[in-house]
């Protein structure tokens, strides 16, 4: 397999040296210092953790650097060696397994600490289990949020969400989460011994919105530029750095100093696939155990990927315009995350409008091995992207289990692929 | 008569949406529902009957196109194979309730067909979100949750029923859970009868008239409590619910009787009664917000109701098919409870309507034979 290629932007750079001294000073703060963090899915409000001083720890990014370390395998063979059969989510679990088996090997950055809280959306139906299962392990607290479901899914939600988010989400599921989210921000104020500041959270949401404008502005700038600027997987490095800490002024001076970096590739003319002959977009989770797959293809097909769910969502689904009370907007956020990216009609159609904007030649649509929700609403993508004359190569993966990926073979099929059906 | 009775139960547990059989309430129009996580009590207040998606060893080569491989359980392959093939267009509507992520997935795709001309034309699609977790604001919106079904059935089935037509449902039905403890109460401690003989009777519950289904399980219950206890190991079915006794039938081949079975169909068909003194909308909610038992329901109540089951079992098979993705977290900690009580065990992780292999046959005949041994000789299986 080819080296893990080098980054091509200082703020990549940046990005990853950022995360790793934030998590650094959450170990010191949590272990010198006695203060609580929260470990919590990547789809709750983080703002209300960081402005009641509790840091947030998002599962997702720990099993993704867990993944990149390459330390999965020996924790999800002693998962399986406990009794879990291999058919259950590996990726909403691994953290799980790096905190019950921690015996195995010594964890990334020295490991996870004991959180004061672990938080979690009831979305898929093992989230219940693996962090009631994973609270019990570090005898810390859950506080579950319930994933009420849409019977209501109006088209085109992109065009709706800045404006018009009320009509996106049931007034009934909205007031559920709203009540929910009031009884987590008690909770953390309990824990913190003090009050939320309400026009502080307004004014955080006017800076995630600031945020995600410049990551809009990012997204057409890739769109319009003649050659992919940005390695999709420096998007995402760039992308999520922002988002775990979203509305803080860090996040906001890196996401302008990302643009202005991607601004300046554009009009000097640099591309990230020089000679780019093939656009490509990835469907689905990063394929976190083996990021050198998305640059793969550069060198001998001059096949670029430039589009994955991570730049692309924020603009679209986080922006909220217009609103009184923050919670509410942020209740409106949260409650339809996983209709956004995974269920009919919502995730093919934005998917759709996503490779037509980006003038993608082909997408490669992840199967995952074990994240059996995620890998729902698949099928309806697939057909709805070959229906817009957008080629379509699934890819049979779990984002953090590296165990049954043949990464040889899987880089045959994409370059069978792009030889086949995706030759300009 | 007796026998009669049996195979009356058996044939209201069998009816299908496309053959709906003896449990036919009059001419009702059926509502179709995916799981017994829905209150009949306002279906048929409603003036709708109740008929419920089961699994089953059948091809579904329409739906499988249509839905990904080892997500979706044989019920909703069934359930969606239908809707594809013109065999809803009988039901007055199809309910889903959010007993799992398949199922809301699958009343999402129901829709999707539709908007997308993937079929013509279906029955009204109706989700059912109930909740299930513990928080405080779960119990209010389950109840208004509740509320809407209602007023959706109401409005297909073309009668309002009044708060008191539904304390009357809930009446009638307690009488119908009754009926149904009772029989159940003769599988445990010394069996009466095979649990694949009895699973079908507890199981007719929900399909069942409830006064004709308190006639005829009032009538098994009498025969079965004639008959002589059964020898033979007596076995939990655990892990995920069953919706058919193909494997009782497979385990029982064995020796052991299966006494009891988590899910709403077998044991947990009947559960408490309803209680009737307050609104009934909100007790409704409760009760089935606490009892439905799938893959949402909150470890604690399926850890309690473990703890009060063991201690008249022998010996526990655990079924884990392929698209299983909640109950597998609980087996290590099932094990270890198993374990410490010396209660031998296995795991099964074949499609539960197809026989097992030669090699499951080849485990079930150990345990039998480990769990029948002089005790202190027990062993666990894995």
């Amino acid at each position: 397999m080819a080296d893990k290629a080098e980054k091509q932007l200082d703020a990549t750079v940046a990005a990853a040296a950022f995360q790793k001294q934030w998590f650094a000073d959450l170990r010191r703060r949590v272990f010198d210092e006695r203060q609580p963090y929260a470990l919590v899915q990547a789809d709750v409000p983080f703002e209300l953790f960081d402005l009641l001083d509790v840091p947030a720890v998002s599962n997702q990014w720990w099993a993704a650097i867990v993944a990149a370390k390459r330390q999965a395998p020996a924790y999800l063979d002693a998962m399986s060696a406990d009794g879990h059969h291999g058919s259950l989510c590996r990726y909403c679990s691994l953290g799980y397994a790096s905190t019950k088996y921690r015996d195995v090997q010594e964890p990334p950055w020295g490991g996870l600490p004991t959180p004061r809280l672990l938080c979690a959306r009831l979305t898929c139906d093992c989230i219940h289990r693996v962090f009631s299962l994973w609270a019990e392990a570090f005898g810390s607290e859950l506080f579950e949020i319930d994933h009420p479901g849409a019977s209501d899914l109006p088209p085109r939600w992109w065009e709706l969400g800045r404006h018009r988010w009320r009509e996106l989400v049931e007034p009934h599921r909205l007031a559920f989460v709203v009540s929910t989210l009031e009884r987590l921000v008690e909770r953390l104020e309990a824990i913190r011994g003090r009050r939320l500041d309400r026009e502080a959270l307004h004014q955080r949401l006017d800076m995630v919105n600031q945020q995600e404008e410049v990551f809009d502005a990012v997204r057409r700038l890739i769109e319009n530029a003649p050659v992919t600027p940005v390695r999709m997987t420096e998007q995402i490095s760039n992308v999520m750095a922002t988002q775990w800490v979203r509305g803080s002024e860090w996040a906001l001076a890196h996401a302008r100093a990302f643009h202005d970096e991607v601004k300046h590739r554009v009009e000097t003319g640099i591309a990230a696939c020089p000679g780019e002959q093939a656009r490509l977009m990835w469907v689905g989770a990063g394929l976190w155990h083996d990021t050198d797959f998305y640059t793969a293809f550069e060198t001998s097909h001059r096949a670029v990927f430039v589009w994955s769910m991570y730049l692309a969502f924020g603009p679209d689904a986080y922006i909220r315009y217009g609103f009184d009370d923050p919670l509410t907007a942020l209740a409106s956020r949260t409650a339809s995350f996983n209709e956004y990216l995974h269920n009919p009609p919502w995730a093919a159609e934005w998917i759709v409008q996503q490779a037509l904007d980006h003038r993608i030649d082909g997408a490669l649509v992840l199967r995952p091995r074990s994240m059996k929700p995620a890998g729902t609403g698949r099928l309806f993508i697939e057909r709805a992207l070959e229906e817009a004359g957008i080629p379509v190569l699934p890819i049979e993966g779990d984002v953090v289990d590296a165990r049954a990926w043949d990464a040889t073979a899987a880089r045959a099929a994409v370059k069978s692929f792009l030889e086949t059906r995706v030759a300009r | 008569m007796t026998i009669n009775a049996i195979a009356k139960l058996t044939a209201a547990f069998d009816a299908t949406f496309t053959s709906p059989g003896n449990a036919a309430e009059n001419d009702r129009p059926p509502a179709v529902i995916s799981w017994p996580s829905v209150p009949v009590e306002i279906v048929r207040a409603a003036g709708l009957q109740p008929i419920f998606v089961r699994g089953g060893a059948m091809q579904t080569p329409s739906a499988d196109a249509h839905l990904e491989p080892e997500i979706f359980p044989g019920r909703l392959r069934a359930l969606v194979d239908a809707a594809l093939t013109g065999n809803l267009s009988g039901a007055a509507c199809v309910i889903v309730p959010r007993t799992s992520d398949p199922d809301y997935k699958a009343f999402l795709y129901l829709r999707e067909f539709v908007r997308r001309s993937i079929v013509g034309t279906l029955p009204p699609i109706l989700l059912f979100d109930l909740l299930q977790s513990d928080g405080p604001d779960v119990g209010a919106y389950d109840t208004a949750r509740t509320r809407a079904l209602l007023d959706d059935l109401a409005s297909i089935g073309g009668r309002q029923p009044s708060l008191d037509d539904v304390h009357q449902e809930i009446a009638r039905t307690n009488a119908a859970r009754a009926a149904a403890r009772r029989l159940a109460a003769l599988r445990r401690d010394r069996p009466r009868a095979r649990g694949a003989e009895v699973f079908p009777l507890l199981g007719a519950f929900w399909q069942l008239e409830p006064n004709a289904y308190v006639a005829l399980a009032s009538e098994a219950a009498d025969d079965f409590a004639r008959r002589a206890p059964l020898d033979g190991l007596r076995l939990l079915l655990a892990g995920t619910p069953m919706d058919s006794p193909a494997l009782h039938v497979e385990i029982e081949s064995h020796g052991a009787i299966v006494v009891a079975e988590a899910g709403p169909w077998g044991s947990g068909a009947a559960g408490d009664d309803v209680a009737c003194d307050g609104d009934p909308l909100m007790a409704l909610a409760e009760k089935y917000r606490r009892d439905a038992i799938g893959p949402r329901t909150p470890v604690s109540a399926l850890r309690a109701w473990f703890l009060r089951i063991l201690d008249n079992v022998d010996a526990v098979v655990v079924s884990l098919p392929p698209e299983d993705t909640a109950f597998g977290w609980d087996y290590p900690g099932l094990r270890d409870l198993l374990q410490a009580r010396r209660i031998p065990h296995v795991c099964l992780a074949g499609d539960p309507y197809r026989p097992l292999t030669p090699a499951d046959h080849d485990r079930l005949h150990t345990l039998v034979n480990v769990a029948a041994a002089p005790t202190g000789k027990v062993r666990h299986g894995g």
